[in-house]
């Protein structure tokens, strides 16, 4: 059910690499554990993140939770349809519910190809 | 990284504390997720908390509120016993009919909000919060006569049917001509033919009734419910949203034993002129003034408050907030809170300093949903 051609963090971020840009978002896993999503804060273009920093903050009806990076770069855009629409994230949170680009600077480290997450979300239930 | 921030009980304290609701089978059996409330196992939300806010707005909902404690008082000339015991005038509630109120200390403060329900001449029912069930129970009695008998139901349940839709489909199994009950009515009927007292009452805003039944029979009025099309299960998390939106108070967020019934604004609730325990500190409160007054919060945007975030105005401290939540009929955060007198007129603009930003609101004309069908008229 993850798309395979996306990696994954034991914190339940997708993170699709398309030549320089690293496109992020959170899992089915991570939708259907936060709930209702009402707020995505839009990240500041031109930010410098290393792997760990914060880059967004979500709210849901239930809880709030930071996305923070999985990769070193810069942030080059954020999904301004999330401002009206943060509902996105929890019917395409694969797609339309995407949530920052960054532009990489190092080859990412440490994620999970597709069947290696599914295999660790199995420990997670 | 995705942290969720919500505090987790540890298996142990969830063994050790957890009580159950009669439904509490049917929550799991229709995927709620049950957490702590009050010590209680309770679904918070079912199918998500957004749809099911929606849901109750445009159809039914069904809220299992059986954490919720029921005591039923009754004896000779209990009316006169319990005006003076509670903020309601129990001598002029009429035999059918319910109000809001208080059980308070000497001091006016809030042991805890309660609605009394006039069964009989000399029988009342009264509904009290879960965690404060038994010290409500305790006062009562050193309050009362001992020819006053008090009885906890706690072998009761309840049920609350919330929504536009409620007539359709409560009547067709209920006793009684429900049209017959104006807000905040009461009687001793059947439902599916099972005995249960019956409430024109709730904490949504909607049209509903609350039921109060043997948690024997209970479960199986909540299963036939939930066989037509158009009524859905809620949990807590929709309460939240749905309460909020009407500016209903919740025992441990805005009232509490540090605040009167005048700091919360609710002097249209009673007659402080009447005697009643906390009355001569509710009046000297009125002519003397408070130091903070509960207002409702009103934000032009999605970004979430909290319970004890701070309010500030011009960069000082003038209060704090008691609740915040996203409206989903709104489109936007609100909440409650309690700030210095001068900042409670309508429209006063607040800062709220939450942990992660500032976040700009108004003080809001209450209720902030305006749309709210509980008062229809049915007849």
């Amino acid at each position: 059910m993850n798309p395979t051609d996306m990696l994954y963090t034991k914190e339940h971020e997708w993170v699709k690499i398309e030549g320089t840009v690293a496109t992020m978002g959170i899992t089915e896993y991570a939708q259907s554990a936060l709930g209702d999503i009402v707020f995505v804060e839009q990240p500041e273009e031109g930010t410098d993140l290393a792997v760990g920093d914060e880059c967004i903050q979500l709210e849901s009806a239930k809880a709030a939770a930071s996305v923070y990076s999985s990769v070193v770069g810069v942030v080059c855009a954020g999904n301004e349809a999330l401002e009206d629409a943060p509902e996105l994230v929890n019917t395409d949170p694969y797609g339309e519910g995407w949530m920052v680009k960054i532009e990489i600077e190092v080859a990412p480290e440490g994620l999970m190809d597709a069947a290696a997450y599914e295999a660790y979300l199995a420990t997670c239930e | 990284m995705l942290r969720r921030t919500k505090p987790v009980r540890t298996a142990a304290e969830r063994i050790l504390m957890a009580k159950r609701t009669c439904l509490h089978d049917i929550h799991v059996e229709l995927g709620g997720r049950i957490v702590d409330f009050a010590g209680w196992d309770l679904p918070v939300q079912f199918e998500g908390i957004l749809a099911e806010h929606t849901h109750t707005r445009e159809h039914v909902s069904l809220f299992d509120t059986g954490h919720m404690g029921q005591l039923l008082i009754s004896g000779p000339g209990v009316g006169e016993q319990l005006a003076a015991a509670l903020s309601q005038d129990a001598v002029k509630l009429p035999v059918g009919r319910a109000k809001y109120g208080f059980l308070l200390t000497e001091a006016g403060t809030i042991i805890d909000d309660t609605i009394l329900k006039r069964l009989g001449e000399d029988e009342f029912f009264l509904v009290v919060n879960a965690a404060t069930a038994a010290i409500d129970a305790k006062t009562l009695r050193a309050r009362l006569s001992d020819d006053i008998e008090i009885v906890v139901l706690a072998s009761w349940g309840k049920l609350d049917v919330q929504g536009p839709e409620a007539l359709d489909v409560l009547q067709p199994i209920t006793e009684i001509d429900l049209t017959t009950m104006g807000y905040f009515g009461v009687c001793r009927t059947q439902v599916l033919g099972h005995d249960c007292i019956l409430s024109r009452t709730g904490y949504t805003g909607e049209l509903g009734w609350e039921i109060y039944m043997s948690q024997a029979t209970l479960p199986e009025v909540c299963r036939a419910l939930l066989e037509s099309p158009n009524v859905k299960p809620a949990g807590l998390g929709a309460r939240d949203s749905l309460r909020l939106e009407m500016g209903y108070a919740l025992y441990g967020h805005e009232l509490s034993q540090d605040v009167t019934p005048v700091d919360a604004a609710m002097e249209f609730f009673f007659d402080a002129e009447r005697d009643f325990v906390g009355a001569t500190a509710l009046r000297t409160q009125i002519s003397d003034g408070t130091n903070g007054k509960l207002v409702m919060i009103d934000s032009a945007q999605r970004r979430r408050f909290n319970t004890g975030d701070t309010i500030l105005s011009d960069g000082e401290e003038i209060g704090i907030v008691t609740s915040g939540v996203f409206g989903p009929s709104l489109g936007r955060v609100i909440g409650m809170g309690f700030v210095r007198p001068e900042f409670t007129q309508v429209g006063t603009e607040l800062t709220i300093a939450t942990a992660r930003a500032e976040i700009t609101a108004t003080v809001g004309q209450m209720p902030l949903y305006k749309d709210g069908t509980c008062r229809k008229k049915l007849s």
